[in-house]
């Protein structure tokens, strides 16, 4: 079993399909969806854990693919030094997913990893150069 | 109520005084009032940690044989200003590395002074009769130079503008990354627990004020430039307070890098966040009451930072608890806050001050002198 996170993006055109139905039934993946974000008439975006063997997840992804919805796998991870942060909150407004805020009574850093779709803004937004995106 | 410096230092001495941070007394005040609040409260400790673009270290370095006068000064390939006498330098927080450019500047010097490191000098020359030496390379510490002393011409802004960002594109500044069409609004004070907030009037904060600065105990060595104290109200009678400033001194080599440390705006620079807290003696019930303020009274102004020019325009005012919540309303759109001066430090330190003084470690000093009340900003004005 291995677990790997994706991004679907669904066109006008395909956004109806019942991918994630699909993928469970048909490849016998365990899905995870941490976010999802659909405009009926503009396609959507969805955010997916998917576990499974590799081939299974493999196939299940080429599946996708051939029904014209883009898939991009996210192989790079953040990685946050808690001993540099200092708690400034300067990452939390650019984030775009809400992975990032601060405890509203610690006022400490959370940080939701599921969530993150490596985009790289905290990254750029941390002055103590905190968070750093792996290869 | 009336109670003076001497009053309370005998307390502290034998450990009866009672010591609460600018957050702890909040509610204390709203169940007993200001009176027997001020009875009760001898001290109110304050906080915060922000970056403090101006700010830096004096250093002398000692004479080496033969000895040089040092006409440029490089600290790890951060120059730092050197026209001073022979081995005196003031190295500058902002000053950006000469080959890591902004990822290493002054600050990042001062942080790794304060931790111990080694620091690359080099020191260059013409040469005197008295000095003849023109070149030297060599390795410092802390403890292998004669005075470190930090010295910040302005820190602890009392009051900031939230910075929000109107153009197309996203813009990098001094308020970080701000986000096109309001995508973000970011602001920089500990607000509740802001020194200068919760003396307002500079009552008990003047020249010669004993404070917490970078771990260490140091003082207020006079009003911070840019001094112009305001006080705003608008039609519904909110109060802005803004404008006040402080100059701070140190010894930088009993600081720690839990209170100090280097940052790097992207796109704007080095900047060093400065942690700093003063003791606010409840001398009255005035002061009492001005050191009870809370987030929800304090009140600032939003103002879009994609405009070119020195006065940039207002799009309305927000208080700290709303900025706090982390999401407030702009032209009707809902927009994420960030904070980056940090609350969880400015906590941190009001509550470490707190117990410095409980422990009789740290007296409190009657300012010498009060600052100038009167003063106003000038511009720079372009003269031909
Ligand atoms: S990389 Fe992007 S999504 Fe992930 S935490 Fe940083 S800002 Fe949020
Ligand atoms: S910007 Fe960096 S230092 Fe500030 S809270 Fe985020 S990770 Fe921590």
């Amino acid at each position: 079993m291995i677990k790997k996170k994706v991004i679907l993006n669904f066109s006008p055109e395909n956004v109806e399909r019942p991918v994630t139905y699909q993928l469970i039934k048909k490849y016998d993946l365990w899905v995870n969806i941490l976010q999802a974000k659909f405009e009926p008439k503009l396609g959507g975006k969805l955010l997916l854990e998917l576990n499974g063997s590799e081939d299974q997840i493999k196939e299940g992804l080429s599946f996708v693919r051939q029904i014209g919805v883009e898939v991009m796998l996210l192989e790079q991870e953040v990685l946050w030094d808690e001993k540099r942060c200092i708690d400034c909150g300067a990452c939390v407004s650019i984030c775009p997913t809400g992975v990032l805020s601060l405890d509203q009574m610690t006022y400490k850093l959370k940080f939701d990893y599921e969530k993150c779709i490596v985009c790289g803004n905290c990254v750029e937004a941390c002055p103590l150069q905190a968070i750093k995106v792996t290869f | 109520m009336q109670r003076t410096y001497e009053e309370i230092n005998t307390k502290i001495r034998s450990g009866k005084a009672v010591i609460v941070t600018a957050e702890e007394i909040i509610p204390i005040v709203e169940e007993k009032g200001i009176k027997r609040a001020a009875e009760e409260i001898d001290v109110v400790t304050t906080g915060t940690f922000g970056p403090m673009c101006s700010s830096g270290a004096i250093l002398n370095f000692g004479h080496s044989d033969p000895p040089i006068r040092m006409q440029k000064v490089w600290l790890n390939n951060v120059e730092a200003y050197a026209g001073l006498a022979a081995v005196d330098v003031y190295l500058g927080a902002t000053q950006p590395s000469e080959s890591q450019e902004m990822e290493y500047g002054g600050a990042h010097v001062i942080e790794d002074l304060i931790s111990g490191k080694k620091i690359k000098l080099k020191a260059i020359s013409q040469g005197t009769d008295c000095y003849p030496r023109r070149e030297i390379e060599s390795y410092i510490t802390k403890e292998s130079i004669n005075q470190a002393v930090l010295f910040n011409p302005r820190n602890g802004y009392q009051n900031y503008n939230v910075a929000v960002n109107t153009s197309d594109r996203k813009i990098y500044t001094y308020m970080g990354i701000l986000l096109p069409h309001i995508g973000n609004a970011n602001y920089s004070t500990s607000s509740q627990l802001s020194p200068l907030l919760n003396d307002p009037q500079f009552r008990t904060i003047g020249i010669g004020t004993r404070i917490f600065l970078g771990g260490a105990q140091g003082y207020i060595a006079w009003e911070g430039t840019q001094f112009s104290p305001q006080i705003l109200k608008d039609e519904e009678g909110k109060v802005i307070y803004k404008g006040g400033t402080l100059a701070v001194i140190g010894n930088l080599k009993e600081m720690s890098t839990d209170y100090i440390r280097a940052a790097t705006f992207k796109g704007y620079g080095v900047t060093l966040v400065v942690g700093i807290g003063i003791p606010i003696p409840i001398l009255n019930d005035e002061i009492m009451r001005n050191a009870a303020v809370k987030d929800e009274d304090i009140w600032t102004e939003i103002i879009d930072y994609s405009f070119p020019h020195l006065i940039k325009p207002s799009l309305g005012r927000v208080n700290y608890k709303q900025l706090r919540e982390g999401n407030i309303t702009i032209r009707g759109k809902n927009v994420p806050t960030s904070p980056l001066s940090s609350y969880a430090k400015a906590r941190e330190i009001a509550q470490r001050l707190k117990e410095e003084i409980l422990r009789g470690k740290f007296l409190l000093q009657e300012p010498i002198r009060k600052f100038t009340e009167e003063s106003k900003l000038k511009p720079l004005l372009e003269k031909r």
